[in-house]
C-alpha cells in the first residue's frame, strides 16, 4: 500500500470513526482487516524484539489450573494409536525423520509450568512435559536457511511458526499434561506448547513438520481466516 | 492556598481569556476518537468469551462493539493502541511539564473538605475529575499491556496478583480491573461534561472544544 493513498484512507476513517460507532460500529467494521493489515508488522517487530529476551519465568507446579483449561477442537478429536503413531520431520532438513514415540522418549524431557492464553480471553497454568521441539529440529539436521517451520496435525489443522519461537528453550513437544499421559482433547499423543504464544498457534495431535526457507500460501487454519500470524505473548 | 482561579473568574469576569492552547485541546480530541475505538473493540473482544460467567456469560449488545468477529476487534484494539498510548503519553508529559497547575493537587483536596462555596467546591471536584480520568485512562493501558504480554511483562501481571489469597488468579483480576476502566472512565465523563457546563457552560466548551 503506498503511503498516500493510504494515509488519506486512514484520515478517513477516523473522521467517520466518531460517529458511525455510535451509531452501530457496522460501518466501520469492514474496515478491521485494513487496520491489522497496517499495524501488524510494526507490532509483530515489538513482539519479536520483546521475545528475543530469554526464557520466561515459569509457575510452581502447585499453581497449575486443570480446571480453568478449556478445550476447543476446530475439526473433532482424531484418535492416534500410540503404536503406529510417526512424527514426520522433513523439508530443508539434511536428514527427514519418522519419529515414534519412543524415539520423542528417549529425547531428553523437559517440564514447564507455563501460562497458557486463549485469544478469546481466557488463561490457565499448566505443566506440559515433553521434549524441546529445538531438539528435535536438531536430529534432522536443519538447513541454515529454514527460517519458518510448518506443523501438520491429524485433524488437518495447520500452522507456520518463525523459526525464533520454535527454537525457543520453553517450546515443547509435549506428551505429558499436569504430570499424567496427554490425554486426547489435549492433543495426544503430541501437541506443541509454548508459554510465548497464543494457544490457536499451539496445535494439537501433530504429525508432521516441514521446516521452511519461505512462508508459502497458507499460514494457518486461523490466520487463513484473518487471525494474525505472530500471536506473541 | 495557591489556587489558579483562573475558571472562576472567567466563568463570571469580564475578562475573555482566549482558547485553552491548541496542542491541549488536539490531544483531548484525539484521545476521546481513540477511546471511542478502544472501547468498542474491547468489548467486541469481551463478547468471545465475556470475563464474568466465560463461555456460558452474557454478552453486551453488538452496537456497542466494534470489529465484526473476535479477529476484527482485535485487528482494532491492538491496531490503535499505539496511537492511544502516544497520545496518552504526550499529553500527559505536556500537561505535567507545562500545565500542572491546571491538574489537581491536595489544595483540591483541602478545598473540598473545607470550602463552603460552591462555585469553588465545583471547581475543585472538576480539577480532580480530568485529572481522575487520566489516572484511570493509564492504567487500562498497563493493564492493558499485561495481557497484551503477558509472559514477557509477567512483573507486570504479578501486580495483579493481590486477589489470589482471596481464589482469583491474577489473570481474572487483571481481566476484571482492565474492563473495569470503562465503567469507571463512562461516570467520571458524565462528571467531568457536567462539571465544566456548571463551571464555565459554553464559552468553556468553546474555549475546550472548538
Ligand atoms: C494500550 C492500551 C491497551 C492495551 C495494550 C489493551 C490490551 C488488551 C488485551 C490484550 C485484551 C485481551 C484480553 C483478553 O484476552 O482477555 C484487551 C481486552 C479488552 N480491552 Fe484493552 N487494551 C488497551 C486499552 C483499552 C482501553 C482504553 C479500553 C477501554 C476503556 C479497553 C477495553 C478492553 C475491554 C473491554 C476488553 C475485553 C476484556 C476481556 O475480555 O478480558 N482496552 N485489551
Ligand atoms: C474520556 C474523555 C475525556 C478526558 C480524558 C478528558 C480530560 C480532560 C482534561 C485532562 C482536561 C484538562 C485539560 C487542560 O486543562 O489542558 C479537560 C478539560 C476540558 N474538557 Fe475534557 N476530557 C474528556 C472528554 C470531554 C468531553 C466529551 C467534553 C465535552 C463534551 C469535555 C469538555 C472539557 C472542557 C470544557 C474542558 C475545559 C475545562 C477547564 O478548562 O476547566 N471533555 N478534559
Amino acid at each position: 500500500m503506498g503511503s498516500d493513498p493510504g494515509r488519506r484512507r486512514a484520515l478517513g476513517l477516523l473522521v467517520s470513526g466518531g460517529s458511525s460507532l455510535l451509531l452501530g460500529g457496522c460501518g466501520l467494521n469492514r474496515w478491521s482487516t485494513a487496520v491489522g493489515a497496517a499495524t501488524q508488522p510494526l507490532n509483530e517487530r515489538i513482539e519479536a524484539l520483546l521475545q528475543g529476551q530469554g526464557p520466561v519465568p515459569e509457575f510452581r507446579p502447585s499453581q497449575v489450573e486443570p480446571a480453568a483449561l478449556l478445550v476447543n477442537s476446530f475439526n473433532g478429536t482424531p484418535n492416534l494409536a500410540p503404536e503406529s503413531y510417526r512424527l514426520v520431520v522433513n523439508g530443508a532438513v539434511r536428514r527427514p525423520l519418522r519419529l515414534d514415540l519412543a524415539a520423542l522418549a528417549a529425547l531428553p524431557q523437559r517440564e514447564c509450568v507455563i501460562r497458557h492464553v486463549c485469544v478469546e480471553g481466557w488463561a490457565a497454568i499448566v505443566a506440559w512435559s515433553g521434549p524441546r521441539l529445538a531438539d528435535v529440529l536438531a536430529l534432522a539436521g536443519p538447513s541454515p536457511l529454514g527460517a519458518y517451520l510448518a506443523i501438520r496435525s491429524a485433524d488437518q489443522y495447520f500452522e507456520t511458526w518463525d523459526l525464533a519461537s520454535a527454537l525457543h528453550p520453553q517450546t515443547l513437544l509435549a506428551t505429558h499434561m499436569n504430570g499424567a499421559p496427554l490425554p486426547v482433547a489435549n492433543g495426544a499423543p503430541v501437541r506443541l506448547a509454548s508459554p510465548i504464544k497464543l494457544g490457536y498457534k499451539q496445535s494439537k495431535w501433530v504429525t508432521g513438520l516441514e521446516l521452511m526457507t519461505s512462508l508459502g500460501d497458507r499460514l494457518g487454519t486461523w490466520e487463513d481466516r484473518g487471525y494474525e500470524w505472530f500471536a506473541g505473548l | 492556598m495557591r489556587q489558579p482561579v483562573i475558571t472562576l473568574s472567567d466563568a463570571s469576569g469580564p475578562a475573555r481569556p482566549g482558547p485553552h492552547p491548541l496542542w491541549t485541546r488536539a490531544f483531548h480530541g484525539f484521545n476521546l476518537l481513540v477511546l471511542l475505538l478502544m472501547a468498542g473493540s474491547g468489548l467486541e473482544i469481551y463478547n468471545a468469551n465475556p470475563v464474568f460467567g466465560g463461555r456460558a456469560g452474557a454478552t453486551v449488545p453488538g452496537w456497542l462493539t466494534l470489529g465484526g468477529w473476535l479477529a476484527g476487534g482485535r485487528d482494532w484494539h491492538f491496531g490503535v493502541m499505539g496511537l492511544y498510548a502516544a497520545n496518552l503519553g504526550l499529553w500527559i508529559g505536556l500537561l505535567l511539564h507545562r500545565r500542572h497547575r491546571r491538574l489537581a493537587d491536595g489544595g483540591d483536596l483541602g478545598t473540598l473538605r473545607r470550602s463552603a462555596s460552591p462555585p469553588r467546591r465545583r471547581l475543585a471536584s472538576h480539577r480532580v475529575t480530568y485529572t481522575l480520568m487520566l489516572v484511570v485512562l493509564a492504567f487500562s493501558l498497563l493493564s492493558g499491556l499485561a495481557m497484551y504480554k503477558p509472559a514477557q511483562l509477567w512483573w507486570l501481571v504479578s501486580l495483579f496478583a493481590f486477589a489470589e489469597p482471596a481464589g482469583h488468579s491474577s489473570w481474572q483480576t487483571l481481566r476484571v480491573c482492565h474492563l473495569a476502566t470503562i465503567p469507571a472512565i463512562a461516570l467520571l465523563l458524565v462528571a467531568h461534561v457536567g462539571l465544566s457546563w456548571r463551571v464555565g457552560g459554553l464559552r468553556l466548551l468553546r474555549r475546550m472544544v472548538l
